[in-house]
């Protein structure tokens, strides 16, 4: 996974909750908090979401949060492709994947393909 | 007087106090371009119906689950050029990607008839709506209105995809690269398995490409892991990357 990629190269330690768990502060990624709020908001709560975007903009500016809800329409896309293809990982990188996979419950994903 | 695609995007993102960036606009302008232009296997007005399915599932509050038929609920157009199977296909794949199955990919081809390749555009046409739908609603400008739909017969242009191996559809292999794929393959020594994912239709590379480039990484930045426009980090980056796909349940 990428998140993890960028933050290894940086000699920075992650803890992957901030992917999928609750809304928390990240040493080694910025307003965290916002970012996820965002992101949740334009799933799960739209009547929450001009707040989620006010909160990220004072907590960034406005062009930062414009690059997020670009990066939430990429990803809009790669997961459509993804699943609409019916793509899975190579074997080798599957088995890169496994801890991280296991321990964030990826597996139990529908869409968890070997 | 109708409206040009690219004007229907810039009126779209110039409505609003917020700078956008130019490239995104372009980006966006681009595959609103060809959203109801002749494709490669669907023509204007087909291409145009599928957006339409993926307009109304992306909009659905409550949508119908998977196992249950979007068309049957009355909420899908019911004077469509493409058939309530297919409608139903695009609905799923709009609101429910992550459970899709190989099991339900092969029935869904039996009841529609749809070719792999017809298949991939179909995929084309509704990450199109997805990125610029999605972009304007967490921006908060206003969505753009779909373009019309422009007379012609698609391209019918092949591909040399075979089966492959990462995915159910087929793909075009690097050392089978044609000129059409060129711009995409060239100079990579290897493509991630979802990237090549649309290589049976080139038009949809563009696709991907384009909005890629603008709306997360520029495809030949991806291995700087430090990659930053100036405002988000990579590693902010991938975090909404991430966070995103977790809960469209993503496994890949």
């Amino acid at each position: 996974m990428m998140l993890r990629a960028s933050s290894t190269a940086n000699d920075l330690e992650l803890d992957l909750d901030v992917v999928r768990g609750d809304l928390q502060e990240s040493d080694a990624i910025q307003h965290a908090p916002e970012l996820a709020a965002l992101v949740d908001a334009s799933v799960n709560d739209l009547a929450s979401l001009p707040s989620a975007r006010s909160a990220l903009v004072e907590a960034t500016d406005e062009a930062t949060m414009l690059d997020a809800a670009a990066v939430v329409a990429n990803f809009e896309m790669m997961t459509r492709i993804a699943d609409g293809t019916g793509t899975r990982h190579p074997a080798d990188r599957l088995e890169s994947m496994s801890e991280l996979s296991g321990s964030m419950g990826l597996g139990d994903f529908a869409s968890a393909r070997a | 007087m109708t409206k040009t695609p690219t004007s229907l995007i810039e009126s779209s993102h110039e409505a609003t106090d917020l700078h956008i960036r130019s490239d995104l606009t372009a980006a966006h302008a681009h595959v609103w371009e060809k959203l109801a232009a002749p494709g490669t296997w669907w023509n204007g007005s087909e291409r145009l119906a599928v957006a339409e399915v993926v307009r109304v599932a992306l909009g659905d509050f409550d949508p119908v689950p998977p196992w249950d038929s979007a068309s049957k609920s009355g909420r899908l157009p019911n004077d469509s050029v493409i058939s309530s199977e297919l409608q139903d296909a695009v609905y799923r794949l709009a609101v429910h990607a992550g459970t899709l199955t190989e099991g339900w990919y092969q029935k869904m081809r039996d009841a529609t008839g749809v070719t792999p390749q017809q298949w991939v555009e179909i995929i084309e046409v509704t990450i199109s709506v997805a990125s610029v739908l999605r972009f304007a609603q967490l921006a908060g400008i206003d969505s753009p209105d779909f373009p019309e739909p422009l007379q012609g017969h698609p391209t019918r242009q092949t591909q040399p995809s075979k089966p492959a191996k990462h995915h159910w559809v087929p793909v075009v292999h690097l050392e089978d690269s044609t000129p059409e794929l060129a711009p995409f393959y060239d100079g990579l020594p290897a493509l991630a398995p979802v990237i090549r994912a649309l290589s049976s239709v080139p038009a949809a590379m563009d696709t991907l490409f384009t909005l890629g480039d603008a709306q997360y990484i520029p495809m030949r930045e991806m291995v700087d892991l430090n990659w930053t426009r100036g405002t988000l980090s990579r590693r902010q980056i991938e975090l909404v990357a991430g966070r995103l796909s977790a809960h469209r349940e993503c496994f890949y």
